[in-house]
């Protein structure tokens, strides 16, 4: 049901992106860094679920509030003539190779645990069939 | 369940906000079509460039609403008044030739585009479409009574300059590249001889240059953008 959702949401918003008028380069900039900050919480949103404690108000407030506060802080760098945006960018990149470090990390964990069980199994077998 | 439901909603509208914002981004970039260069400095004047540029677009626009105005306020204020009717179609009738309005009527398209296969007996340059080449062509169309042309949607008035600016073509100070569509409204059947055996058009075809002739009935021309000052002209008393 959630991959469903998840899939519809996708392609409805290629959809609709690909027939919408084109924003104007003067918020290109803005619309990245969005980007970006809601990438990041979507691998903070995979990590927790794999670390057991996702939570979905504090998904859905970090996806809207980041992205928020990436694009004022982007605004404000601007006015400041200061590029706040590299830092926010340095920021949720650092964070997003953080939680693709903890998605690999409990992937390889399983896996190698069903290698290990496996190999265990098949010596077992292999110790009743010497011992018949 | 609901709370399921609930998940599996936000999930997918969330979803839906991030493929939106991420397809209209990457088309934004490709209409841009500015190549990301290593160099900040450079990004970031060409940067500046997009903006000015997108600025001016809509300071023409809001020119554009302004002017459509003033029309009607004129039309308004002429209605009931013979004197200035005939005032107003004069005008109508200046802009018309002067192009600074859009106009329509029956004539011709020409398509020239830069020759593509390279046959080595060729020289490469005659395969390229030069200033003069448009030159050429727009005074022919002149010759065959054309009463308004465009070169890729700008207007030729009497002040346009049509120059040679390395790979592209200046036209009206703006630049123009391959192909060109070359419009004019005339009477259809005398400007298509311009494709007779011998004429420019016969020859730049000889040279490799890809040439299409198109008659059409209603051929639209834009207006001039631009702005037209003369500074030293006076009537003579």
């Amino acid at each position: 049901m959630i991959f469903v959702a998840i899939l519809i949401g996708c392609i409805l918003g290629a959809i609709i992106g690909m027939n919408t008028p084109m924003i104007s380069y003067t918020y290109s900039s803005y619309l990245a860094i969005a980007i970006i900050a809601a990438l990041d919480s979507v691998f903070g949103g995979i990590a927790s679920v794999i670390k057991k404690n996702f939570d979905l108000k504090i998904f859905i407030s970090g996806f809207f509030g980041n992205a928020i506060l990436a694009i004022l802080l982007t605004i404000l760098g601007q006015k400041l003539n200061v590029d706040i945006y590299l830092a926010a960018i340095v920021v949720f990149v650092w964070r997003m190779f953080m939680n693709l470090g903890t998605i690999r990390r409990y992937y390889v964990e399983k896996w190698s645990d069903k290698f290990i069980k496996k190999e265990e199994k098949e010596k077992t077998t292999e110790k009743e069939v010497a011992e018949k | 369940m609901t709370n399921k439901k609930k998940t599996s909603l936000v999930l997918g509208i969330m979803c839906f906000a991030l493929t939106l914002g991420i397809v209209v981004q990457l088309r934004t970039v490709k209409n841009t079509n500015s190549t990301v260069s290593q160099n900040y400095e450079e990004n970031n004047l060409r940067a500046e460039v997009l903006k000015y540029k997108e600025r001016y677009e809509n300071k023409y626009k809001d020119l554009e609403k302004a002017q459509a105005e003033l029309e009607k306020v004129r039309e308004k204020a002429t209605q009931n008044n013979g004197e200035l009717e005939e005032a107003e179609n004069q005008i109508k009738q200046a802009n018309k030739i002067n192009g600074t309005t859009e106009v329509t009527g029956p004539g011709i398209i020409i398509t020239l585009t830069d020759g593509k296969s390279i046959p080595t007996t060729l020289n490469p340059n005659d395969l390229i479409v030069h200033y003069l080449d448009i030159l050429s062509v727009v005074n022919e169309l002149k010759n065959a009574g054309a009463e308004a042309i465009s070169v890729n949607d700008q207007r030729i008035v009497n002040t346009t300059g049509i120059s040679c600016s390395g790979n592209i073509i200046d036209i009206n100070g703006e630049r123009v590249g391959s192909p060109f569509v070359i419009k004019a409204i005339g009477l259809p059947e005398y400007l298509a001889n311009l494709s007779r055996p011998g004429g420019y058009l016969e020859k730049m075809k000889d040279d490799g240059v890809d040439v299409k002739t198109e008659k059409s009935n209603s051929v639209t021309i834009p207006k001039y953008t631009g702005v037209m000052t003369f500074k030293y002209l006076k009537n003579v008393e």
